[in-house]
């Protein structure tokens, strides 16, 4: 039964990913030829094969994660190792972030443009223009500093070289994420071979974030690796770890707070002052004062509203056409509301690691921009954590935002 | 080995019980721990149901917009593949407007017509009971259409600037089925 459920999933990228390589596919981003070796095996991808192969991933996860406890530590990250190696040898799948990465490195890089204060559109001339997703070329960069400047080495090596750059820094990221969970979960006494099956052949992580190479997962791993030093008793270094986690995505900066409040260090406080000082000082070198208004951003990003998002699907049931400028106040208080909560019991002794978590997860639930990798956020912490609701809720939201994808299955548009 | 069940840092011993953190819990008990539960319950519960909904919802439209796109091209007698669809998300009805255009060529770079696709669908077709013209490279806005035909005409949707060129065009009256 295991084997079967293993073989699903291997099955099942595999179909994406060589049918995604015969291109001409709407799932498939515009990009440069850059898995030639896979032509001619598969057929175009369309919504029709791509979903059933997303449901037969997701009943054959839901079966490993039943089963995972008689799953062997080998077994265990050969499946995922597999997965992973099938998804890097492929096109970019299902987004074209990864070219706004590589044009906004470019714009620094090779035309000396501030990607804080223009979008691709001021470097349209450029070859990874045309594949810059067209509803952000006249949009700056939300990405930190810190990630920015990581990726503009990328922007020297050509469209088609960074993109296999980010591929492997995405892989990266991603083995040393679940190399921490894997070690976060010994030291929190949570069976380790369940932990890296339920992050590492999650669906979502393996098809939407690995897939397209998002930087989401270098945020998991700032998350994870400060996580760890945490659990080591090294708080400076835990600290200013999550504000560099925050400076390559600022999401993962939920975590601070209940971390302070957990170990209530001084270390923890200065490590993160320092860490904040130095990054906002490189940041303000680079990139003027714009490169440190991160808030400015986030506010822009918070306003856009996506199909697949919560407050939307609410919006609808209760008869509205999409989400009013109201409904944003509204959900900005309802998590104001849910953090102070959680602080609150936090304060009172309650599991950081499950607060945290659960911060991230009321985000990408109250988010009216939610895309498929954002309800990764807290699966790692998940998966660790002391209260199991958290797990529970966060594979449940994972599933709500997977059935919502089927429409086109059941009213298939010619 | 868990953060929260480490001691607080030197200097906290002086703050009074309240401040200090208290003894680590796996999750939380008794009377908030119930309420906890139960709103992430009914939260689960309103997210399924208004994910059901969504997906019910778009199933439908997507129905109707199969059915929007063949009545065009059954229309027209033309089988292009780039039609836009525009839904009233204003007002919320299913009156949906399908533009295409009207002599081969890619999309909106030629005269575009524009069918008002109105009731249930039957046969896999809906009512177009009017509609109008729009110049190339236009989008769908009031002042760009020209010829408005059936209901478009009667309620108006026409641009006045554009009046002189009513008609020019025939209607959809004439070459439909």
């Amino acid at each position: 039964m295991i084997l079967l459920c293993a073989l699903v999933l291997v099955a099942a990228t595999a179909e994406i990913v060589l049918d995604a390589a015969a291109g001409h596919s709407p799932l498939i981003p515009k990009s440069p030829v850059l898995a030639g070796w896979l032509q001619g095996i598969g057929e175009r991808l369309g919504f029709r094969v791509f979903l059933i192969a997303v449901l037969a991933f997701s009943a054959g996860y839901a079966g490993l994660l039943w089963l995972a406890r008689g799953i062997s530590k080998r077994w265990a990250i050969a499946l995922i190792a597999v997965l992973h190696a099938i998804v890097f040898a492929g096109p970019v799948l299902l987004s074209t972030d990864v070219f706004s990465y590589i044009a906004y490195a470019r714009m620094g890089v090779e035309h000396g443009i501030n990607p804080y204060l223009h979008g691709p559109i001021a470097i349209s001339h450029d070859s990874v223009y045309h594949y810059v997703g067209q509803d952000w070329k006249h949009v700056a960069t939300a990405y930190g500093p810190l990630y920015t400047l990581l990726s503009y080495p990328f922007g020297l090596l050509g469209v088609t070289g960074a993109i296999w750059g980010m591929k492997i820094v995405a892989l990266l990221a991603s083995a040393g994420t679940l190399v921490l969970t894997w070690r976060c979960a010994r030291l929190r006494e949570v069976n380790p071979v369940v932990a890296i099956l339920a992050v590492g052949a999650n669906p979502l992580y393996v098809i939407y974030a690995l897939g397209g190479a998002h930087n989401d997962l270098i945020m998991l791993l700032a998350m994870m690796a400060a996580v760890s030093l945490t659990f080591a008793g090294r708080d400076a270094p835990a600290a200013a770890t999550v504000v560099a986690g925050a400076l390559v995505k600022a999401t993962v900066a939920a975590l601070l707070p209940f971390m302070i409040l957990a170990r209530r260090s001084r270390a923890q406080v200065l490590g993160a002052v320092a860490a904040l000082g130095a990054g906002a000082l490189i940041a303000y070198v680079a990139f003027g004062v714009d490169g440190i208004n991160i808030v400015a951003a986030l506010n822009r990003d918070a306003a856009f509203v996506s199909t697949d998002s919560f407050p939307n699907e609410l919006a609808h049931l209760v008869g509205k056409p999409g989400v009013f400028p109201v409904d944003h106040d509204l959900l900005k208080g309802a998590l104001v509301i849910i953090v102070l909560h959680l602080l609150w019991r936090t304060w009172r002794g309650y599991d950081w690691i499950s607060a945290a978590g659960w911060t991230l997860l009321a985000i990408s639930v109250t988010s009216t921009w939610l895309l498929a990798w954002y309800i990764l956020w807290p699966l790692p912490l998940a998966v660790i954590a002391r209260d199991r609701r958290l797990l529970v809720a966060t594979l449940a939201v994972q599933a709500l935002f997977i059935a919502h994808q089927m429409t086109p299955l059941f009213a298939p548009v010619s | 080995m868990n953060g929260a069940g480490t001691p607080p840092g030197r200097g906290l011993e002086r703050l009074s019980p309240w401040l200090r953190p208290r003894e680590a819990q796996a999750r939380p008990r008794g009377r908030t721990g119930l309420i906890e539960t139960t709103l992430l319950l009914l939260t689960g519960l309103l997210l399924a149901v208004a994910t059901v909904n969504d997906v019910v919802l778009s199933t439908h439209t997507n129905h109707r917009l199969v059915a929007d796109l063949r009545t065009w091209r059954s229309y027209t007698g033309h089988d292009y593949k780039n039609l836009s669809a525009e839904q009233d998300q204003r007002h919320h009805t299913t009156v949906d407007v399908i533009c295409g255009n009207t002599t081969p060529g890619p999309p909106k770079e030629r005269i575009q017509l524009c069918l008002q696709m109105t009731g249930p669908v039957i046969h896999s077709r809906r009512a177009a009971r009017g509609g109008w013209y729009l110049p190339p490279k236009a989008e769908d806005l009031r002042h760009s259409r020209y010829g408005c035909f059936g209901e478009a005409k009667s309620a108006g949707l026409c641009g006045p600037a554009a009046a002189g060129a009513e008609g020019s065009e025939g209607t959809v009256a004439e070459t439909g089925h």
